[in-house]
């Protein structure tokens, strides 16, 4: 059954009356998640109609080395020498691209993040992008979160603006969302204390937009935080959204909430998120962020299946093929390695939306029709041969 | 030009209807029986049919001819007769196929407060047993020829022509003409109205020689087509057509009428319900055509079949439980003569794979269901033929006795594998696997209940009717059973609401089914079909709209295990109240290809962190107590 209250908050989406805090408190607490789901779908086909985006990207991870102890990291390891600890040599991680890369198909996007590795000098991070700018031209560099930006500046003593303005003369071009976590000071001194603060996660992605570059920005969601955490961090993201819109260089593109994965991290003992929270993340989200384009289901942390409901619930987009991720796969991911360009025209259609193909800055690359004609898409081998059993 | 696909009824009273068609080459006509003929419009596979009304109302979205079979008075062919008087009747045996004439002597009984009327007092028969069940307090609705020839065998005989006519004032149209809305042209509708002309000029001598082939004398036949049947819809009869559709959708027989009679060959466009309209009708409890499922399921949107299904969901169960068992999945032989071309599972006869499970790892995994507070093993296998019903009947009372665990065991499939493979009936296998321990039987195989889909997909198994008619038996028994559907090979929407409605329908005639769940196929390497449609989105809609169609089903079930068990929660907002089974050994589940073992902790985590609270369950769906 709907609350009085959410008759309210439908009334504003429908105004184009920015939502509150409570407003966003409340959309958490809604009782009738159909409800809550069906006017996110509203602003998103008000928006983007059934389009749905994603793009041809690879995935690279050049060192799992990290000196920041996040509680929900199955990924980094404290120093080099431990167990499971590597760094990449510029040239190993041109070759370890190269591996990812199939010739007649390349990425429109190459997509890293690392660990916070104390022990490489800056020059490092600048061949690797003038590396790949040279082999890949064609391949949008969107490299290194905000948080490592910000270690970037504090680690080789220059500011962040000085940080930024060397790598984009190597060859970035824009900033991957991660690193957000839940920018709540309360929960993350708790979960990753001896990273960027949540001031300091915006000041970088607040100097990015000034110098024109685009940006995006995530959400870990699910472990401690409460939902108040949630809005707030929401709340914060559109401040600084609004800033700089208003400037009218560079901004946010997409919001992408991420499900944590409690395997392998410091914070074993929590479940995760349910489907419906995920569902209901993306909602909340797409309403609270009336000044973000775009709202990702991410299908490597929710899995492809609730990604497509996600579709449904607020998100226009489900990030790409992905190819060689290791981060999630760290935390177990139930999600498979890599889609390929079949699999998620296959994955948008099924959920009755029309696929698009886009570049990094959500350009489109191609269209794709509306056709109904399922049985052209290869299907993928889902089972790998082992036998189902039914529950009846 | 094709040829018109026409299916007419090989009843006496009908045969006027397509007399004059029977050389015409631009026709292909079909003769059979009215249950027949209806399915052949309901799974398109004619152009126009003489079907009984109340077939017409479950398919919606019809138009009628005015011609057909219309009872004024006495009609000699509908009739319940007993050795008891009618008012004493306290059970009705009916060929439940012939809805109309059941619903119509339902009626006329409940009209007259004979309780053989109510719900649940139906004791479906196959045709050639209806007569011999009559007995005591056992009336028998007898309908079409045999009616005519078990005239004055039995003491007590209600006309059921002859009492509608009574009690309302108006006559009864048992069948019509019907097409589809709009796929009808008016050359079809001339064609049929000068054919009626000539079958009704010629009906004393269609009667003179249907009784000469029987050897009967002609003047009985004469008179009942002459007399007691008129082959015309007048407006009185379309106001008793449109009385008795009404009735029976009041008392819940049939859902409301979505059908009219055209006179013109050109008729108005009908207007439509609203999808907002279905949508408030279907979550206040009431039901839909098959026309107005397909409608919804296609046309409304995410959201709206969910919180209509959720409605009925919380309406029918108690709002904040989720129901799961504790019991496990066990393939007892993977040996199977029907090579269908979606498993992967099955080995031939003879392949060096096959297997059949021996006592010793049977009791191994029996032992841990026990160990783990099961109730009950689910026990499916390929239909192998070196296994005769004596190795079932020891293996059922070895379990019984050793583990005393419920026996949810053999699909249809296997059961009328089991029947031909021994030359007995299905009820005969029933009770001889009944006496051993047999419970309930599970819902597997049923995949679509359309036959092109099943000879598409599964040449060698079992027809739909065959499927359906197990069950009738097993309900019959007092077993239970559970329902399923298995979409996304190469069925259509418009297929997949035909299974519902057939479910449904079985589930009037013996209320035997417990719960259904759907799921769709699991492509995988080895299977030799191509892929439908798919996708998480397509699997709410679709468990949605069986919690919408199926009204007389209790429970639905989330098939967490094809679709991941984040998405049964989120399952769980869109009708279902139960989540199945707990999962003994790894499973690959998801497309992801992920392997999952479900303990009854991790089920009652997921449910409880979903909003609910789980409660065990035995294969009747009683609550086992509280969560340990």
């Amino acid at each position: 059954m709907r609350s009085a209250r959410f008759a309210e908050i439908e009334a504003k989406v429908r105004a184009g009356v920015r939502l509150d805090e409570d407003d966003g408190l409340a959309l958490f607490e809604e009782p009738d998640f159909l409800a809550l789901g069906a006017l996110a779908n509203e602003v998103r086909e008000k928006r983007h109609g059934d389009r749905t985006y994603f793009n041809r990207n690879v995935r690279l991870e050049t060192t799992n080395v990290c000196y920041a102890s996040c509680n929900f990291c199955s990924f980094a390891k404290l120093e080099e020498g431990m167990p499971g600890a590597h760094t990449m040599t510029v040239a190993q991680a041109m070759e370890a691209l190269r591996r990812k890369i199939d010739p007649s198909a390349p990425p429109t996007e190459i997509h890293v993040v690392n660990g916070l590795h104390k022990g490489l000098p800056f020059s490092y991070y600048e061949e690797l992008l003038s590396e790949m700018r040279r082999e890949y031209p064609a391949a949008h560099r969107k490299c290194f979160t905000a948080v490592e930006i910000h270690f970037f500046a504090q680690h080789y003593g220059m500011t962040v603006r000085e940080v930024l303005e060397k790598l984009i003369a190597a060859g970035l071009e824009s900033l991957p969302g991660g690193g957000a976590e839940i920018l709540h000071e309360d929960v993350r001194r708790r979960i990753s204390n001896d990273k960027a603060t949540g001031e300091e996660y915006l000041a970088v992605h607040r100097e990015a937009h000034a110098l024109g570059m685009m940006t995006n920005s995530t959400m870990l969601y699910g472990h401690i935080e409460t939902f108040a955490h949630r809005v707030d961090h929401m709340l914060r993201l559109r401040a600084l959204q609004d800033e700089s819109v208003a400037r009218g260089k560079g901004r946010f593109q997409a919001f992408i909430p991420l499900a944590f994965h409690p395997d392998g991290n410091g914070m074993e003992q929590l479940p995760g998120p349910t489907g419906v929270d995920d569902l209901r993340t993306l909602a909340v989200s797409r309403l609270m962020l009336d000044n973000f384009e775009h709202l990702k289901a991410y299908w490597v942390s929710s899995t492809p299946k609730v990604a497509q409901i996600g579709l449904a619930f607020g998100a226009d987009d489900v990030d790409g093929t992905i190819v060689g991720e290791t981060i999630y796969t760290a935390a177990k991911k139930k999600a498979p390695d890599g889609l390929s360009v079949d699999d998620l025209v296959r994955l948008i259609r099924e959920a009755g939306r029309i696929p698009v193909e886009r570049d990094t800055l959500y350009r489109v690359v191609r269209e794709f029709p509306r056709a109904a004609l399922e049985g052209q898409f290869k299907v993928r081998d889902r089972r790998q041969g082992k036998h189902l059993s039914v529950v009846s | 030009m094709s040829r018109l696909r026409v299916a007419g009824v090989g009843f006496l009273n009908a045969l006027p209807l397509t007399h004059g068609l029977a050389d015409d080459p631009s026709i292909e006509l079909f003769l059979g029986l009215p249950s027949e003929v209806a399915r052949r419009l309901n799974e398109g596979e004619c152009d126009l049919a003489l079907v009984p009304v109340a077939a017409a109302a479950t398919l919606g979205d019809v138009d009628f001819l005015d011609l057909g079979i219309v009872a004024r008075g006495p009609v000699r062919s509908v009739v319940v007769a007993a050795n008891e008087p009618i008012e004493r009747l306290e059970h009705l045996a009916l060929d439940a196929s012939s809805r109309t004439s059941v619903v119509l002597a339902r009626l006329e009984l409940a009209a007259r407060g004979v309780r053989a009327g109510e719900r649940g007092r139906v004791v479906a028969r196959p045709p050639s047993e209806v007569v011999t069940s009559i007995g005591g307090s056992v009336g028998g609705v007898i309908i079409g020829d045999p009616a005519l020839d078990i005239e004055g065998r039995f003491p007590h005989v209600l006309d059921l022509g002859r009492a509608w006519n009574e009690r309302t004032g108006l006559p009864f149209v048992f069948a019509a003409w019907a097409a589809r809305r709009g796929s009808y042209t008016e050359a079809l509708v001339d064609r049929l109205r000068r054919a009626a002309a000539e079958g009704i000029a010629a009906r004393e001598e269609i009667a003179r020689r249907y009784a000469s082939q029987r050897g009967l004398p002609p003047a009985g036949f004469v008179s009942y087509l002459r007399d007691s049947i008129s082959h015309t819809i007048d407006e009185r009869a379309e106001q008793g057509l449109s009385r008795f559709l009404t009735d029976a959708a009041e008392a819940k027989l049939l859902p409301p009428p979505d059908v009219r009679v055209i006179r013109t060959a050109r008729p108005e466009p009908k207007p439509r319900a609203s999808l907002d309209a279905l949508l408030v009708r279907v979550a206040d409890g009431g039901r839909l055509t098959a026309t107005e499922g397909l409608r919804l399921y296609e046309e409304a949107s995410l959201f709206d079949l969910g919180l209509a299904a959720d409605a009925v969901r919380k309406r029918k169960n108690k709002p904040d439980v989720v129901t799961y068992i504790v019991d496990r999945n066990v393939n007892y032989t993977n040996v199977c003569t029907t090579s269908c071309k979606f498993c992967a599972f099955y080995r031939p006869v003879g392949h060096d794979d096959g297997y059949v499970l021996s006592r010793e790892v049977l009791g191994q995994k029996l032992q841990e269901v026990v160990d783990a507070g099961g109730v009950q093993i689910l026990l499916q296998g390929g239909l192998n033929p070196n296994l005769r019903i004596e190795w079932y009947e020891d293996l059922f009372r070895w379990i019984k006795a050793t583990y005393g665990l419920g026996l949810h065991a053999l699909s249809p499939e296997e059961i009328l594998h089991i029947s031909i493979l021994e030359g007995l009936d299905v009820p005969a296998v029933l009770r001889r696997l009944n006496t051993a321990g047999l419970d309930s039987v599970p819902g597997g195989g049923a995949e679509i209940l359309v036959d092109r889909v099943r000879r598409n997909i599964a040449k060698a198994k079992c027809t739909s009717e065959e499927w359906l008619s197990v069950m009738r038996a097993a309900h019959h028994m007092g077993l239970r059973s559970s329902g399923t559907m298995m979409y996304g090979t190469t069925d259509t929407a418009q297929d997949r609401i035909a299974h519902l409605v057939k479910l449904r329908d079985l589930q009037d005639e013996t209320g035997g089914f417990t719960a259904f769940f759907c799921w769709d196929f699991q492509y995988e390497r080895g299977t030799r079909i191509a892929s439908g449609d798919h996708g998480t989105v397509l699997y709410l809609r679709t468990q949605a709209i069986a919690r919408l169609m199926l009204d007389n089903v209790d429970h639905v079930g989330a098939s967490w295990v094809t679709q991941g068990p984040h998405v049964g929660q989120v399952a769980l907002r869109f009708g279902a109240d139960d989540w199945g089974s707990v999962m003994f050994e790894e499973n690959v589940v998801s497309s992801a290809g992920t392997t999952f073992r479900m303990d009854a902790a991790r089920i009652e985590d997921l449910v409880h962190r979903a909003g609910y609270k789980a409660v065990r369950r035995n294969v009747k769906y009683q609550h086992l107590g509280e969560p340990a």
